[in-house]
């Protein structure tokens, strides 16, 4: 085995354990971005969404934990998780608007048909 | 090297192993079933690049674990991957609510033409209708007051006739109409259905009277004998008398269609018949004139 060969893998290890990893900030600042956006759209009013909300946050403050650690890796893992429940939280939020915008269409439409005129019985 | 390369195919060959021979995490076997599930969805027409992003990193998670089998990394990667597939399943629902509310606001928008439509007909139809009822009103009136017009005018001819009437022949307004009565014998010959030529001037000065009268009034010459002679002669003789006399008058210019002739015998005395001056009186013709009955403006609307 080379001393190049060798350099690799401890560099490879080093890596591995996290030692020189980059601390994840763009990530961080991901998973809470889109774990606001989740809260403000009302994703802690519709169970499943505030499920998966919860998640987020509790991610997020693991990744914290395994930063002041000095985990690197396994936090950007870890915010990569939050990111996404964050966003399916903030996906099922939109889609519990969209829900209630369209009832409340069809609900608007029937009022207005029968308010109609040639809709009535007695015509 | 040669122990190098043998102890580097003995590590690929346990690794391919013992890949081969681990069970997949729970989480990639979730994420495959995500997958499996929203490509056969709706996602797969409505949120295409959400899904293939999704597919992207299961396809990350799948290539984890054919190198380093059930790691924390290929768990992460896989539990990232079956939430990409959630999320684009929710963005496919909420896609579809939507359209749905797109479809349903389209649909009520055009219900709520088409009844602004009918409503509009409907206007115009009973415009429509309320201009013709106000021109058949307009209409009506103005029947009316021509109606009021030609009776005011007919009265006044009749006035008119009536004095100059008078100073040739008895005239006089009953229930029937205006009576002139001209003496038989200024007219006739005894027996005779001729005109005299004084009766000629007499019958002159009626039928210009008569002229004047409504045009619409109808005229009826009555022919009277006395109760003398032979009563069905009588009848033919007064109704000869009574054409004569109604030929003349329509010569004269009255309207062929407004005057008849009617012979009446010695049936309708005025007179005793036993005296010479009353079988006179009883020889005579009557000229009735009937008014023109009133039309009904409103008749036609009816």
């Amino acid at each position: 085995m080379s001393k190049l060969s060798i350099v690799s893998i401890a560099l490879s290890f080093t890596l591995a354990c996290g030692a020189s990893y980059p601390e994840p900030t763009q990530r961080m600042a991901d998973a809470q971005g889109a774990e606001r956006s989740a809260r403000e759209l009302g994703a802690a009013s519709q169970p499943k969404a505030q499920l998966h909300l919860k998640l987020a946050q509790e991610q997020i403050a693991e990744a914290k934990s395994l930063l002041e650690e000095g985990d690197n890796k396994r936090a950007d893992f870890v915010l990569s998780r939050a990111k996404a429940d964050a966003e399916f939280a903030l996906a099922l939020a939109r889609e519990q608007n969209a829900r209630v915008e369209a009832q409340r269409a069809i609900d608007q439409a029937n009022t207005a048909l029968s308010a109609s005129p040639s809709q009535g019985a007695q015509r | 090297m040669k122990p190098n390369r043998s102890l580097t195919l003995f590590l690929v060959i346990v690794g391919a192993a013992g890949c081969a021979s681990t069970p997949p995490p729970l989480e990639l076997v979730a994420a495959r079933t995500a997958y499996e599930r929203a490509s056969r969805g709706p996602a797969a027409e409505l949120t295409p690049a959400d899904l293939h992003s999704a597919k992207e990193t299961l396809d990350v998670a799948e290539r984890s674990f054919e190198e380093d089998g059930d790691s924390q990394e290929t768990k992460d990667i896989a539990y990232v991957a079956e939430r990409r597939t959630e999320v684009a399943e929710a963005r496919a629902r909420a896609r579809q609510a939507l359209r749905q509310k797109e479809q349903v606001t389209a649909q009520m928008r055009a219900a709520q033409a088409a009844e602004a439509r009918r409503t509009a007909a409907e206007l115009g139809r009973t415009s429509a209708e309320l201009g013709r009822a106000k021109q058949q009103m307009a209409t009506q009136e103005q029947q009316l007051q021509n109606e009021r017009q030609r009776r005011e005018e007919a009265e006044k001819r009749a006035a008119q006739a009536s004095k100059d009437l008078a100073r040739i022949a008895t005239v006089k307004q009953e229930t029937r109409g205006i009576v002139i009565t001209l003496s038989g014998s200024i007219l006739f010959a005894s027996g005779k259905s001729d005109l005299l030529p004084a009766a000629q001037a007499k019958l002159n000065e009626v039928a210009d009277a008569l002229n004047k009268q409504d045009p619409n009034s109808t005229i009826v010459v009555e022919g009277h004998t006395d109760s003398r002679g032979n009563a069905s002669l009588n009848q033919e003789l007064s109704q000869r008398r009574a054409q004569s006399v109604r030929d003349y008058l329509v010569s004269r210019g009255i309207a062929s269609d407004r005057v008849t002739a009617q012979g009446l015998g010695s049936a309708q005395a005025v007179a005793d018949n036993a005296s010479a001056e009353g079988r006179a009186n009883n020889r005579r013709v009557e000229i009735v004139v009937r008014p023109a009955p009133a039309s009904d403006p409103y008749g036609s609307a009816q």
